[in-house]
Formats: structure tokens, C-alpha cells, sequence
């Protein structure tokens, strides 16, 4: 019993040490990765890309599930965006409120017997609609199939444009985030099929009709540190994923993506938990069984913003989901792993999600149980311990930190001293209880997922 | 200080940790140092920055005309830095008459000279931002230090130098690239070439003819393309050799091109494109009878609306449908062609445009007194609970499969 301790908490130690320190090595490469970018941005102007002829045009995609008190002014954004073509199809997924109402009253539309061609499977089709206001809306009522990805699909068979860009219909992109992201499209239009942009968070920003006005730190501490984990997870993890051509997954709330690349693997998969993810992971499949060159490609300027929970159950509902979400796109392509095959993905990435993703909260769950039962029988050594607590607390709060200082040095959202020093503060505190909460809330999702419960719509 | 590190020593194994926790907090200490001060830094410099300006904008006018000497402002770099980026913007807003008072300040003042010397003297990110400066000055003497640029060994460079090229929007500036392109030595994105090429040879797409009669392969797809969009009909019938070319993507950017035409060669080529083999050579030869006025578009178009190729077949009847006063006649044509997908297309796009109530209403008015009409409003009904029922039954085939 004495020995098994030792030896599983030596392996906790070495885990936690190894996953600190690819995240370390994941912030050096984002660093450098950003600077450069950044100052590649310098060298483009956007009025040439989008006065060039050569600029394609690009599909929006808004699935749109009981969204009644966004739709109109997310739509009126995203009409607005700076784009030269664009086309913007809303699929209303069965919603039982009044978002197809509130379309109908503010683009006057018009039922239309338009051929829709469904290469992809997708619940039944109610109508197509038309607005003789906005010639480039179009607006698609389906019967619910319980998921985000059958909306999509939808959207993808309507989608008229080489490129589409799946968006959340609570969501709100920069004016000129499709150019940005369409660049990332440009450094090689034959081998990138996908770009990912980053997700910011809008809580405590101020928004007037589907517009971001100001951008401004949320004022509860769980938002806040909701701000912290996005700026780590996309400006850090994803961009540094993505030098390496590794990156796992393009968000669903905002991402570019090659329309028949996407058909040619039959679409979103239908009861996809994370809808995103699982596209991503077999995009990477596909392509690598078909020896096809190719890059999924990231880039943190052009930005999405999104409300993230503001409550403790709602969070809890999205952790526990994206957790679902993870095994459940991990799980049907386990054999990519260690193949030679699929290469880096393979051999890295997937591995990488599985032992420090997915596992991650069971090992961080069995590490407390071992160590109190350790410090109760005398095997480990108090100052060790606080030692270790010490270690783990400062060097995941380094990495915390570098991801602001990240965003300091490039993109600058956040202008106020006090935002940044708010940051910088809860980057200190974030490590208890969010993060044990977090952990609870993930292995809630684990049971979840195999219980059988794989539902995609809230509440 | 020495009492602190020999006590880590006696900590053994342990000591390793402590080591790594005193890292870590000085890291963190370093951050957040590094984010105060950099903060610090940058207020203060566009504070500074923005007093100069404020100062160098009321003199404005004086500095460009010269009235003002070049040594009050030339020596300060923030002042000279200043100045050059409003020159710059100035630049790329000035109308014709503008334009030479402000390129000549930026002679005069040694600006143009000191950029061409740093993208030939220096290298990596100083480098590429003096390439960039030169190409906004549209200085013609800066072509010859931006060609050399082309030959960078550095990726990042040699893109800095084609937009720089294709920002001077000299005619000059495109024979460096054509001549790099055509010996097969520029690795750089088509993005940055293509726009580079349109906006040096806007004015005169004739130099791409003799590069892309020269070229081969993708070199020869990629000007191709370029003259897809800049062709004129002064090119007159080197479109029709284009439109002949062996390559698919030449041909189809010879349609292209001759939708911007309309001379007496412009139909028939377009008619013998929009029978070609490849489905993305006919698009684009239905996308150019869009553009071009002449009626004899329509024998074209409503043969392509049966074409085998559904996009092709969209874009048939996405074009029909805005032929506005012939929709009636247009109608009549397809269906009297009893091709059920064209017929369903061209409804659906009539659909998409809104035309199809005024169609539909004209129909009913005149089906009246003539049995034909009424005949083919039926048709029409039939047409629309067809086009209807095929979105659902796709999906609803598609759902169970």
C-alpha cells in the first residue's frame, strides 16, 4: 500500500511537471509565433485585400437554436461586416421562441421554393426564405435534431461560396475579422483548408445594436478568470498547436472552413457533442490518409466575441459539455493514435489530449486522494509536499501570466491599467477553487458521456 | 546571500523544487515587471508622440512646400518619423495633383534615399519595413532596390518586396516580378503575386501577354488568372488564342477576360468556351455572358442551364433570372426544352431574384384570353411544388440513410 503511494505520487509529481512544462514550451513558441505575426500584420492592408479581385467569396453560417433576443442584431453585424462578397445563411433549428418571428419583422422575409440539395444528412427542411431587403440573407427554418452540427450541415448545403464561416448566432465578430482570417487563407490557398480565429470573451464589454463599442473586463471574479483561461487556451495553446500544423480544433464560434473539403467528409458529424473538435480530428484524418499536404491554420487578430457563463450552473453545463465533447471526438479516432500514418497527430497532439485533457481531471482527482492518504500514514514528507503545492502553484501562474503579457505585447485589447491589472491579479488566485471546480465539473462530464447523456441543447 | 543558496544545497533532491519554485517567482516577478514597464514606455511615447504630431501638423504645409528647413525636422528621429508616415498616408489618399508636392518632400528630405539604402543594407524585420515604406512612396527610383529584394533569401522578405512592388503601381515594378516569376524563382503566396500584378499592370495588361505566350504551367495559370481580370478589349484577338490555350485554367480566365469585351468576336467565343470540356471553364463563360449586353446570350444560356454540371446549370439560370424584360420569353424557352432540372433551376433563381411573382401575375393576366399561358402557368405550379418537394425529399432521403 506504502509503495503504491510513493509510486503513484511520484507519477503525479512527474505528470503535473510534464504537463507544466509543454505548456511552457507551447508559450515560448505562441510568443515568438505572435510577435511574428504581428508584425507581418504591419506589412498588410486590408483595403487592398478587400479591393483585390481575388478576395473569395465567403459563406456565414448561423445555426440558430431559441436565440430570439440576439438574431436580429447579430444578423444586422454580421451584414455589416467589412467583406466584399458575402452571404449570410441562418438555419433556425426548431426554435420554440420567437427567433424566426423576429427575422420575419426585421427583413421582411419571403418564402422562396429554392433548390436546396442536401449532400450532407440533416433533419427535414420546413421552408427557405428569402429577404427582398437583404438580397445576400438567407434564411432556412429546420425541424430540431438536437444538435449544433445538423444546423450547420444545413447551412453547408445552402452555402453557395468556396469558403464558409460557421458562427454563433450570440456571437459577435470585428468588423474586420473576415478579411483577417481570410489572410490566413491566402499565405497558401492550395494546402489551408481551415483557419481558426480567436474567441474573445464579451462579458463586461459594451455592445449597442450587434456591436462591440469597448472593450472592458467582466466584473465577476469567475468571468475574469474565464478571460484568463481564454487568452491561454487560444493565444497560447491554439496558435503554438498550429505552428507545429498539430491544431486539434477550430471553435465552433468561429472558423473558416474549405465548403467541400467539409461535404467531401460528410460534414459536421451529426450527434457530435463538440461539433468542432471532432471536424477538426477528422479533417486531420482525412487529409493525412490522403497524403494530401495540407495546414489548419490559426491566427489570434482576427476576433470573435462570445458571453461566457455568468453563472455556476451554466459553467458548469458548458465545462461538463465541452468534456463530453472531447471524449466524444477522441474516443471514434482512437486508432490515429500512434499510427505512423497520421504522423504528428498522431504521434503528439492526440496523445496529448488524451493524457492531458481528457485524463486530466481523473489523475488531478486520484493525485488528491493519494496525497491525503500519503500525509495520513506518514509517506510523504510535509515540506515536500508544500514544496510541490509551491512549484505547481507558481509555475502554472508564470504560464497564466505569460499569456497577458502575450496579449499585452501583440494584440492589446484590454487598454485600462486596471483591466490589465486585474488580469495579472486573478492569474494569482485562479488555481483555487476555480480550478478544482473546473475539475468536478469535468469529471461530471465523464459521467455524463458514459451514462448516455449526449445532448447538445441547454436547458 | 550565500547562507540562502547553501541551505538550498543541504535540501538534497528537495532542493531541485525550491530551486524550481524560486524560478518560477522570479519569472512571475519578471512579467509583471516587464508588463508595468512596457506599459510605462508606450504611454509616454505616444504621448510624446502625439504632442509632435499635433506640433508638426500646424506647420504642415510649410514642411511639404520646403518653406520650413529640412533640418528642423529631418534630424529628430520622432519628428522625421512622424512626418513620413503622414507623407505615406498622404500618398496613398493624394489626388493626381497631390501627388508630386508630396513625393518630392519625400525626396528632398533624403527619406526615399535612406529607406532604399536599409532594404538593401539591412536584413530580416528592419529590412521588410523599409521595402514596405519604399513601395508606398511610389518613388520610381525605389523599383531597382525593391527588385533586388526579390532575390532574399528570406520567404517573409520577398513577399514584403512584391506587395511593396505592387504598391508603387508602376508598370516598371511588374517586369521584376514577371521576369523572377518566369525563371521559376519566386516563392512567394499567388495572393501576394496575383494583386501585386493587377495593380502594376492595370493600366496596361498587354505586358502579361508576352510572359504568359512564354510561360508554362502554374506560372502561365497564375498570369493567366491576372489577365482574367484585367483584360480589356484593346487586347483584341490575343483573348481568342487564350481562349484556345490548352490549359483549362487559361481558358477559363480567358472567359474571364472576355466578359469585360464586347466586340464583334466576344459571343462566339464565349459560345464555343461555354461548350468546353471542363464544367469550371463553362462557369466562368456563363459567368462572362453575364456581363455582356448582347441577346444572343440567351440561345447560350439556355443551353447551359441544361448543362450536366449542377453549378454550371445554377449559374445558367442564376443569369437568365436577372434578364428582366425577357423573363416571359425566357420561361417559354425553357420549357419548351422539357428539361425538368433546367426547369426547376431557372424557378428556383427566379425565386432567389423575386422576379417570380411579377412573372407569375403577368402569366395570370394574360392566361385569361390565351390557353398557352395558362398552360404554362400550370407548368410553372407544377415546377414550384417540384423544386419544393425536393428539398424536403433530398433530406428527408438523406436523414434515413
Amino acid at each position: 500500500m506504502l509503495r503504491f503511494l510513493q509510486i503513484s505520487n511520484d507519477t503525479l509529481f512527474i505528470y503535473y511537471l510534464l504537463s507544466n512544462v509543454i505548456y511552457f514550451g507551447l508559450l515560448i513558441t505562441a510568443i515568438f509565433k505572435n510577435v511574428v505575426h504581428r508584425r507581418r500584420l504591419a506589412s498588410q492592408r486590408l483595403e487592398l485585400l478587400k479591393a483585390s479581385p481575388f478576395t473569395p467569396p465567403i459563406t456565414l453560417i448561423v445555426p440558430a437554436h431559441n436565440e430570439e433576443s440576439f438574431i436580429v442584431d447579430s444578423v444586422q453585424a454580421l451584414l455589416k461586416l467589412d467583406y466584399p462578397s458575402l452571404e449570410v445563411v441562418v438555419v433556425n433549428d426548431g426554435s420554440r421562441d420567437l427567433t424566426l418571428q423576429k427575422l420575419h419583422e426585421a427583413y421582411q422575409l419571403q418564402a422562396a421554393r429554392l433548390l436546396y440539395i442536401a449532400d450532407i444528412a440533416t433533419a427535414p427542411l420546413r421552408a427557405i426564405y428569402r429577404s427582398p431587403v437583404e438580397p445576400r440573407l438567407l434564411v432556412l427554418d429546420k425541424e430540431a435534431a438536437g444538435s449544433k452540427a445538423d444546423a450547420i450541415n444545413a447551412g453547408l448545403n445552402a452555402a453557395s461560396s468556396p469558403y464558409v464561416c460557421v458562427v454563433d448566432a450570440d456571437s459577435i465578430l470585428e468588423k474586420e475579422s473576415l478579411l483577417r482570417i481570410v489572410e490566413g487563407v491566402f499565405s497558401d490557398p492550395s494546402q489551408v483548408v481551415a483557419v481558426g480565429g480567436i474567441v474573445r470573451v464579451l462579458n463586461g464589454c459594451r455592445v449597442v445594436h450587434g456591436e462591440l463599442q469597448e472593450v472592458r473586463l467582466p466584473k465577476s471574479a469567475m468571468e475574469v478568470m474565464q478571460v484568463i483561461e481564454y487568452l491561454r487556451a487560444f493565444l497560447v495553446g491554439r496558435e503554438a498547436w498550429a505552428s507545429f500544423n498539430m491544431l486539434p480544433i477550430i471553435s465552433g464560434a468561429f472558423g473558416v472552413f474549405q465548403r467541400e473539403l467539409v461535404k467531401q467528409i460528410g460534414g459536421f458529424r451529426t450527434h457530435a457533442v463538440g461539433e468542432d473538435l471532432d471536424l477538426v480530428v477528422r479533417l486531420h484524418r482525412s487529409l493525412q490518409e490522403k497524403h494530401r499536404p495540407y495546414h489548419i491554420n490559426f491566427i489570434a487578430d482576427p476576433t470573435c466575441w462570445t458571453e461566457v457563463p455568468t453563472d455556476l450552473k451554466s459553467l458548469a453545463r458548458q465545462r461538463a459539455r465541452w468534456q463530453k465533447g472531447l471524449i466524444d471526438a477522441l474516443w471514434p479516432n482512437r486508432d490515429m493514435l500512434f499510427r505512423a500514418r497520421y504522423g504528428r497527430v498522431g504521434w503528439v497532439v492526440l496523445p496529448y489530449m488524451w493524457i492531458f485533457e481528457f485524463f486530466a481531471p481523473v489523475i488531478e482527482l486520484a493525485g488528491y486522494f493519494t496525497i491525503g492518504a500519503a500525509l495520513m500514514l506518514g509517506v510523504l514528507s510535509r515540506s515536500f509536499f508544500m514544496q510541490f503545492l509551491l512549484f505547481g502553484y507558481a509555475f502554472a501562474t508564470l504560464i497564466s501570466i505569460g499569456s497577458v503579457l502575450l496579449e499585452e505585447m501583440t494584440y492589446r485589447r484590454y487598454n485600462r491599467w486596471r483591466d490589465v491589472a486585474r488580469l495579472v491579479t486573478y492569474c494569482l488566485f485562479e488555481h483555487f477553487p476555480y480550478r478544482q471546480l473546473t475539475m468536478v465539473w469535468r469529471l461530471q462530464g465523464i459521467w455524463q458521456y458514459f451514462r448516455g447523456d449526449l445532448r447538445w441543447h441547454e436547458g | 546571500m550565500g547562507f540562502v543558496f547553501s541551505a538550498i544545497e543541504k535540501l538534497g533532491p528537495a532542493g531541485l523544487v525550491v530551486k524550481a519554485i524560486l524560478g518560477s517567482l522570479v519569472g512571475i516577478s519578471l512579467l509583471i515587471g516587464f508588463i508595468v514597464l512596457r506599459r510605462w514606455y508606450r504611454a509616454r511615447y505616444f504621448r510624446r508622440r502625439s504632442e509632435r504630431t499635433f506640433a508638426l501638423r500646424t506647420q504642415w504645409d510649410d514642411i511639404v512646400s520646403g518653406k520650413i528647413p529640412l533640418r528642423n525636422w529631418r534630424l529628430d528621429a520622432l519628428d522625421s518619423e512622424i512626418v513620413e508616415s503622414i507623407l505615406l498616408d498622404g500618398i496613398e489618399t493624394a489626388t493626381p495633383e497631390q501627388l508630386p508636392g508630396l513625393v518630392d518632400c519625400l525626396r528632398r528630405s533624403g527619406l526615399v534615399d535612406l529607406r532604399i539604402s536599409e532594404a538593401r543594407m539591412e536584413h530580416g524585420w528592419k529590412q521588410r519595413t523599409a521595402l514596405l515604406a519604399l513601395g508606398r512612396t511610389r518613388a520610381v527610383e525605389a523599383i531597382p532596390a525593391l527588385a533586388e529584394a526579390l532575390d532574399s533569401p528570406s520567404r517573409e522578405t520577398r513577399i514584403a518586396a512584391v506587395r511593396a512592388l505592387g504598391r508603387t503601381a508602376h508598370r516598371e515594378a511588374a517586369i521584376p516580378i514577371l521576369d523572377c516569376m518566369a525563371a521559376g524563382q519566386l516563392d512567394v503566396p499567388e495572393h501576394a503575386l496575383k494583386n501585386a500584378l493587377v495593380h502594376c499592370c492595370g493600366g496596361c495588361p498587354e505586358i502579361l501577354l508576352n510572359y504568359l505566350q512564354q510561360s508554362q504551367g502554374s506560372v502561365r495559370e497564375l498570369l493567366a488568372r491576372v489577365m482574367g481580370e484585367l483584360a480589356s478589349a484593346g487586347l483584341g484577338e490575343d483573348l481568342l488564342v487564350l481562349a484556345a490555350d490548352p490549359l483549362p485554367e487559361v481558358r477559363a480566365s480567358a472567359a474571364r477576360a472576355l466578359g469585360g469585351t464586347n466586340t464583334s468576336y466576344t459571343l462566339p467565343a464565349l459560345h464555343t468556351l461555354a461548350d468546353d470540356q471542363e464544367w469550371f471553364v463553362r462557369l466562368r463563360a456563363v459567368l462572362a455572358l453575364g456581363q455582356i449586353d448582347d441577346l444572343g446570350k440567351i440561345r447560350i444560356l439556355l443551353r447551359s442551364l441544361c448543362d450536366t454540371n449542377r453549378h454550371v446549370r445554377q449559374r445558367a439560370a442564376w443569369v437568365l433570372a436577372q434578364m428582366e424584360p425577357h423573363l416571359q420569353q425566357i420561361l417559354e424557352d425553357v420549357v419548351a426544352g422539357k428539361d425538368d432540372y433546367a426547369l426547376q433551376t431557372f424557378i428556383s433563381e427566379l425565386e432567389r431574384s423575386g422576379a417570380i411573382d411579377q412573372v407569375i401575375s403577368n402569366l395570370e393576366v394574360r392566361a385569361g384570353y390565351e390557353s398557352v399561358h395558362a398552360a404554362l402557368l400550370e407548368v410553372v405550379a407544377a415546377a414550384r411544388r417540384q423544386v419544393e418537394m425536393t428539398g424536403k425529399a433530398t433530406a428527408a432521403a438523406a436523414g434515413s440513410s
